[in-house]
C-alpha cells in the first residue's frame, strides 16, 4: 500500500539469508498484492500511493500507507543531525537559575543523577530510558539501518535492529520531554531568574528530527532489504 | 455499512498481516490452531488475534488504577527552604500552583497532560476491553477511533515526571532552597508506563468479531 511493488520483488530469489524457511514459512506465501489492516483485519488490494496522500482502511479508518514525501537520503541526513544534536541536548544545561547571585544549572544527565541520589532510582531510570537511551538508540538504529541500506547492503542483524526499533519508537518520549522543559523552566522562572539553555533548544530541535523520521515509517527500511536481499 | 458486504476479512481468507514489517503471508493449507506462524520475513508470530490480549489488558489496567490512587493523593515533590521550611506537592497542587501564579495556559497543558490524559486512558480501556468481551458491534468505527487516540496520547503524561526530575536537577541553592522527588512520583510514572502497556496489549481487531469462529475452509 506504501509504496509501489515492483513486479520483479515478488519474484525475488531466495538469498542464503532467507534459507531459515522453515516447514511453516514455507506453508506462508507472500502475498505482496495484498494489505491487511492491523487494527481490523479487512483485506484491501495494494494500491501505489502518489507522494503525500495517505491510504486508510475502509472499514476502521486505521492508517494502513503514506506516499512518501522524505526521500531515504534525506532520512539519513535527520538522523545524522539528530545524533549530534542529542549529544549537545545531554552535555548542555537545560536551565540556568540566578537566585541573587547564586548560580545553579543541570544537563539532563545531571537532574537523571540527582533524581537517583533523592532515592527514586525507579523514576530516574524511567526518565533516563524514555527521554535519553530511547531517543538515542532509535537515532543510532535509524542511522546503523539508513547507512547501509542506501549502499545497497542489508546491515548485519537487520530483523532484530527493526524489531529494537519498533520498541524505542513506541517508548521513546523527547517530544513530551521537550514540553516539560518549558513547564519546568516557567515553574523555575516563578521563583526565581531562569534562562532557558542550549540544551533545551537542541532538544527542541532533536523533537522535530525524531517525529519527521517516524512520520516516514518503517515501510521503506523493509522494503530496500527485501530488494537487496531478496528475502520473502 | 453498505460496503461491508464487500469487505473481506484475514481470518476468512487465511492471510495474516505481520504487525511488525508489513509482509502479508497467506496460509496454504490448515495447520492446527497451536502452531506457531512466524513471520517468514522477520519471525513476529502472526495471529489474526492476539491470543490472551484481554487478559493482559485488564492486568496492567487493574494495576494501573489501583497505583493512580496514590498517585495522585501522595506528594509527588516536596520544596525547601530556610523561610518556608519544607513544603509537599500533589500533582492538583502543582496545577493550582500554576493557575494562581497566572500561567493559565500551562496550567491547562499540565491539567491535560497528569490528570485528564490519564484518567480517560482508563475510562476508555474499560469501556474497550467490556465490549470487546461481550463481542459487541456497538459504534465499531467510533470504539477503533478511540483506541487509536488513546494510543497515541498515552505518553504524554510522563510529563510531570520529567517537569519534577528537572527541578530536582535545577533547583539545587543548598538552604536557601531544594527540590525532592517524593513517593507519588513514583506511582504516577508506574500508572503511565502501566496503561501504555494496558493500551499495547489490547488487540484493536478484537472490535471486530468474527460473525462465527474463523472460518478454516474458504
Amino acid at each position: 500500500m506504501t509504496d509501489p511493488v515492483p513486479s520483479a520483488h515478488a519474484h525475488a530469489p531466495f538469498a542464503p539469508a532467507a534459507a531459515r524457511a522453515t516447514v511453516t514459512a514455507a506453508a506462508l506465501a507472500a502475498r505482496h498484492d495484498l494489505v491487511v489492516c492491523n487494527e481490523c483485519d479487512a483485506v484491501h488490494e495494494r494500491i501505489t500511493l502518489a507522494r503525500g496522500t495517505v491510504a486508510r482502511c475502509r472499514r476502521c479508518n486505521a492508517l494502513l500507507g503514506r506516499g512518501h514525501v522524505i526521500g531515504t537520503e534525506k532520512l539519513l541526513a535527520f538522523a545524522i543531525a539528530s545524533l549530534l544534536l542529542i549529544i549537545i541536548g545531554n552535555s548542555a544545561p537545560i536551565v540556568t537559575l540566578d537566585f541573587q547571585g547564586v548560580v545553579s544549572q543541570a544537563t539532563l544527565p545531571q537532574a537523571i543523577e540527582a533524581t537517583w541520589n533523592a532515592g527514586q532510582p525507579f523514576v530516574a531510570v524511567l526518565t533516563a530510558a524514555t527521554a535519553l537511551v530511547f531517543p538515542l538508540v532509535f537515532t543510532i538504529l535509524r542511522l546503523y539501518l539508513l547507512g547501509s541500506l542506501v549502499r545497497g547492503i542489508v546491515p548485519r542483524g537487520f530483523v532484530p535492529a527493526m524489531h529494537m526499533l519498533a520498541f524505542v519508537t513506541r517508548w521513546g518520549m523527547a517530544e513530551v520531554f521537550m514540553l516539560g522543559t518549558l513547564v519546568a523552566v516557567v515553574r523555575c522562572a516563578s521563583l526565581t531568574s531562569a534562562t532557558p539553555g542550549i540544551g533545551l533548544f537542541a532538544y527542541g530541535a532533536v523533537t522535530l528530527l525524531i517525529t519527521a523520521i517516524t512520520a516516514a515509517g518503517t515501510h521503506n527500511l523493509w522494503k530496500r532489504s527485501s530488494e537487496i536481499g531478496g528475502n520473502a | 455499512m453498505s460496503e461491508a458486504s464487500s469487505l473481506q476479512t484475514g481470518a476468512q481468507l487465511r492471510l495474516y498481516g505481520c504487525p511488525t514489517c508489513g509482509r502479508v503471508s497467506q496460509l496454504l493449507h490448515p495447520i492446527a490452531d497451536s502452531t506457531p506462524l512466524p513471520c517468514p520475513r522477520c519471525a513476529t508470530p502472526l495471529h489474526h488475534r492476539r491470543p490472551r490480549s484481554l487478559q493482559r489488558t485488564w492486568a496492567y489496567l487493574i494495576a494501573a488504577t489501583i497505583l493512580y490512587i496514590p498517585a495522585n493523593l501522595l506528594p509527588i515533590m516536596s520544596t525547601s527552604n530556610v523561610f518556608q521550611g519544607e513544603t509537599l506537592h500533589t500533582i492538583l497542587g502543582g496545577i493550582e500552583e500554576l493557575r494562581t501564579g497566572g500561567d493559565w495556559l500551562l496550567a491547562l497543558i499540565v491539567f491535560i497532560a497528569s490528570i485528564a490524559v490519564p484518567m480517560l486512558k482508563i475510562g476508555a480501556l474499560l469501556v474497550l476491553v467490556i465490549t470487546a468481551q461481550r463481542r459487541s458491534r456497538w459504534k465499531q468505527v467510533e470504539r477503533a477511533q478511540l483506541y487509536r487516540m488513546i494510543d497515541a496520547v498515552g505518553h504524554w503524561s510522563m510529563l510531570d515526571v520529567f517537569v519534577v526530575v528537572l527541578l530536582v536537577g535545577t533547583i539545587r541553592f543548598g538552604p536557601l532552597g531544594g527540590v525532592m522527588p517524593e513517593p507519588g512520583l513514583l506511582a504516577f510514572g508506574a500508572v503511565v508506563v502501566l496503561t501504555m502497556l494496558a493500551a499495547g496489549s489490547f488487540d484493536p481487531r478484537l472490535i471486530w468479531p468474527e460473525e462465527e469462529a474463523p472460518q478454516r475452509h474458504p
